[in-house]
């Protein structure tokens, strides 16, 4: 084990000793950290060694005993009486860290509730899942012969597989080993009958758009039946999903950007697995994959899953369609997208080829656009035929911030945009295009577009913060939000670090928002949770000694 | 109720003078596990997150978590009435709007006490996850706050770039340029004065200096600082507080002009 790793493990006992109150066991050590059961004995014992005084202690001692009829025996000893406990011990006796923790508990059997709770989560998870209680990895016995099973395909197919999935685990903490068997739960759930394919496959599908593109070809041929079964499927993993995530550690979750790379990939490995089957319908499993991705990263990314299923209905208003006379290029464009290039200083909001090119397969996004260009072309001129001023098409932040009429949000936008700054302002253009049907473009005019659009971003990232505020990060919807209107917004995921510019003067400085989600509400669920949870701590003790008590009296 | 004695009085000092530049108002949270703080600065750019775990205090009793607002500029004035070896105790009641600070002298013979009012702050409190850094670098406080000092002379913000070969600030500005490259230097005699470089992958990120800079207040506190760099994360600049605690500060990137053209879309 590399030096710096162990440092690693050691700072993450040190906090979950010292912050999160917990037992630390050597057991519960080497099934979260992955480590052999030795190699855990020797963490704790180093951790004792490097932070002795601030921790209590629990020794396991073994051997054999003094007493006439000689018996082996394995205690377990506080720090204090480990001296003391020796001698009773005939010659030598094997001393080991069995746990670390910040107080001896009163209740012995809180040294072993943890792990018996990470054992019993190791056993919770779904059969086609390989961890280390099932195949017994960290087991002095082992028998080469055997082998652990995994989905009751053939030995040798199975064997190397679950490896694969669980490449990723020994790098990151805990919340990952909770984290990879969802999606593969999840698969199990959709399409029992898959058997796992070669897992070289996984790497072949890193980028997203590959993904993406696939469930806009599948959103193309989506029919009113399927439909249906895409709703259901993406029920079906909400409910799956958030089970899972309720463990709470699921650092994905929270934060998007940071296991982007290792998340998807898993979800992406399953993609593939499904394809090739010919057993269930291609659009089912494709779906049923896009909502595996969509899934993992919170509810708010379902919402937009549902939105897309009925492709059109909701998410209708909030587009413009831009209309190249050049039909390869057209595109339906979310205005509020904070994905728009930066780089962009032209003074339109007009896409440009290049940057539909960069947005990835187009042609997929052209075909759903076209699907729904009749509908959303009347609303057009529904819209214009309330007043020509502004299209409440323009921009769905505003809408989704204060929820009102477009007529009101006319007034808004009127009111509030124009103000800003004198020298920039939205400007409608209307025209009819060589089809006969109405285009209206939204256009910037002005100097300071730049800016401008920053503080677009940022409110719509503030709308949807305010709308969902358990969004798994602010990253995700934003990005997702885009494949509602047909554009393949996936294909172009969280590069941008910063592109949310802050509403501040510096248009380049990225904001801390952009970056954490907002938890005020939760965070005072969290600590009420925490108090009660304490109450009930200290209601449980007191019942439990006066139990004790009777018991004694009773024994009397 | 809730009552906290830190003998070590002037490192709260010191905690509210690192901060108090950056944040005006902010929320104290007080529960079984510490005395934490959470801000962000008034711009959004920059977050403050302390914490001084319990067991650092001499004495620390907290019956209900609380939040206490304080003005960290009002909190600071009051601060600098404590003498340097001064006994700072913190009292606050439920349901009050006041806070109390109670200085005592080493030899116990003065004994001074300050309340405060507390006023309704509506903060938010980000969700901040661990995360994994592409590229984490401890070196020296006071290297780091001569750094940004010096930089700050020439240019507006600072490129930090971790790669094997060390850790590179450079900035750019009217004058002219500036680069300072550390290396990994772990043979030194004392360890607080090594530099350790530990890199995933290389990482090259830019920061407005004005925000460094005004995170170097909390040099005093620790003479190491760690910096955890993510291409897609706010940098982490983190001072340890002995035995208690951190003070870690959160800054968002500036985003650079060449940066999504140069990086491979994924």
């Amino acid at each position: 084990m590399s030096q710096i790793e162990t440092l690693g493990i050691l700072e993450e006992i040190e906090v979950l000793v010292s912050d999160k109150l917990q037992v630390v066991s050597y057991k519960w050590l080497s099934r979260n950290f992955l480590v052999s059961s030795n190699a855990a004995k020797r963490l704790l014992q180093e951790f004792v060694k490097t932070r002795g005084s601030g921790v209590e202690v629990v020794y396991t001692l073994s051997g054999w005993l003094k007493n006439s009829p000689s018996s082996y025996h394995i205690r377990l000893v506080s720090g204090p009486k480990l001296e003391e406990a020796k001698q009773e011990f005939d010659g030598n006796c094997s001393v080991q860290v069995y746990s670390v923790q910040a107080c001896i508990p009163k209740d012995p059997a809180a040294l072993w509730n943890a792990e018996f709770v990470q054992a019993e989560d190791l056993f919770k998870q779904s059969f086609t899942v390989d961890n280390c209680l099932r195949d017994n990895r960290f087991c002095g016995i082992l028998n080469s012969f055997v082998r652990h099973n995994v989905d009751g395909t053939t030995a040798s197919n199975a064997a190397p597989q679950p490896k694969s999935v669980e490449i990723p685990v020994p790098l990151k903490s805990n919340s990952v080993c909770q984290n990879v068997p969802p999606s593969q739960q999840t698969k199990v759930q959709q399409s029992p009958k898959v058997g796992p394919q070669s897992p070289n496959l996984v790497k072949d599908v890193k980028s997203e758009s590959n993904g993406a593109g696939v469930h806009d070809l599948a959103a193309k041929e989506t029919a009113d039946g399927e439909k249906f079964s895409l709703l259901a499927a993406n029920k079906k993993i909400g409910q799956s999903d958030k089970t899972s995530s309720g463990n709470g550690g699921s650092l994905a979750n929270l934060w998007g950007r940071a296991s982007a790379k290792s998340k998807p990939s898993s979800a992406e490995a399953d993609n593939n697995k499904h394809i090739p089957n010919p057993t269930v319908s291609a659009e089912a499993q494709i779906s049923a994959c896009e909502a595996i991705e969509d899934g993992s990263s919170g509810d708010e990314a379902q919402d937009v899953n549902f939105k897309r299923a009925s492709n059109g209905d909701s998410s209708r208003k909030r587009r413009v369609v831009l209309d190249y006379s050049d039909d390869e290029y057209e595109d339906a464009v979310n205005l509020a997208s904070p994905e728009l290039p930066k780089g962009q200083s032209s003074k339109t909001l007009v896409l440009e080829k290049p940057q539909v090119n960069k947005q990835a397969e187009d042609k997929p996004v052209i075909e759903v656009e076209k699907s729904t260009k009749g509908a959303s072309n009347q609303l057009l001129r529904e819209d214009s035929s309330v007043g020509k001023s502004i299209d409440s098409n323009t921009s769905s932040l505003e809408k989704i911030q204060s929820n009102i009429t477009s007529s009101d949000f006319k007034k808004d936008t009127a009111a509030g945009a124009a103000p800003n700054s004198p020298k920039r302002r939205k400007v409608l253009k209307t025209r009819i295009d060589e089809r006969g049907r109405e285009v209206t473009e939204v256009v910037w005019e002005g100097e300071e577009t730049q800016t401008k659009k920053a503080e677009t971003a940022d409110s719509k990232k503030r709308a949807e913060n305010n709308a969902v505020t358990n969004t798994a990060n602010n990253r995700a919807p934003a990005s997702k939000k885009s494949p509602a209107t047909g554009n393949a917004g996936p294909s172009n995921p969280g590069s941008k670090a910063g592109n949310k510019k802050g509403g501040n003067k510096d248009p380049k400085q990225g904001n801390i928002l952009s970056f954490f989600k907002r938890r005020a509400s939760q965070d005072y669920c969290s600590f009420r949770i925490y108090s009660l949870s304490l109450q009930m701590k200290q209601i449980r003790k007191t019942l439990q000694k006066r139990i004790s008590e009777r018991k004694l009296n009773i024994i009397e | 109720m809730l009552e906290l004695r830190l003998v070590q009085g002037s490192l709260l000092k010191k905690v509210l003078e690192s901060i108090k530049d950056l944040v005006n108002d902010a929320n104290f949270d007080c529960s079984s596990t510490g005395f934490s703080l959470q801000a962000m600065d008034s711009s959004h750019v920059a977050l403050v997150a302390l914490l001084l775990r319990s067991e650092g205090f001499e004495h620390y009793r907290c019956d209900r978590n609380m939040s206490m607002g304080m003005n960290l500029g009002n909190m600071s004035k009051m601060l600098k009435c404590a003498g340097n070896d001064d006994i700072i105790t913190i009292k606050g009641d439920d349901g009050s709007d006041t806070v109390t600070f109670m200085f005592e002298s080493p030899t116990q013979d003065k004994i001074a006490d300050f309340e405060m009012k507390l006023m309704d702050i509506d903060s938010e409190h980000l969700g901040i996850p661990e995360a994994e850094y592409h590229a984490i670098v401890r070196m020296p406080s006071a290297e780091f706050a001569r750094i940004c000092k010096d930089l700050a002379s020439i240019g507006d913000t600072v490129v930090i770039s971790v790669t094997k070969e060390g850790v590179k600030f450079s900035t750019r500005g009217d004058i002219g340029t500036a680069n300072i490259v550390l290396r990994q230097n772990t043979t030194v005699d004392k360890p607080e004065d090594a530099t350790v470089i530990e890199m995933n992958e290389p990482v090259s990120l830019t920061f407005a200096l004005r925000y460094m800079n005004s995170f170097t207040k909390a040099t005093p506190l620790s003479n190491t600082v760690t910096i955890s760099l993510s291409s897609d994360l706010p940098v982490v600049v983190e001072y340890k507080i002995a035995e208690m605690g951190y003070v870690r500060f959160y800054l968002a990137p500036k985003i650079e002009e060449d940066e999504d053209e140069t990086k491979p879309e994924t």
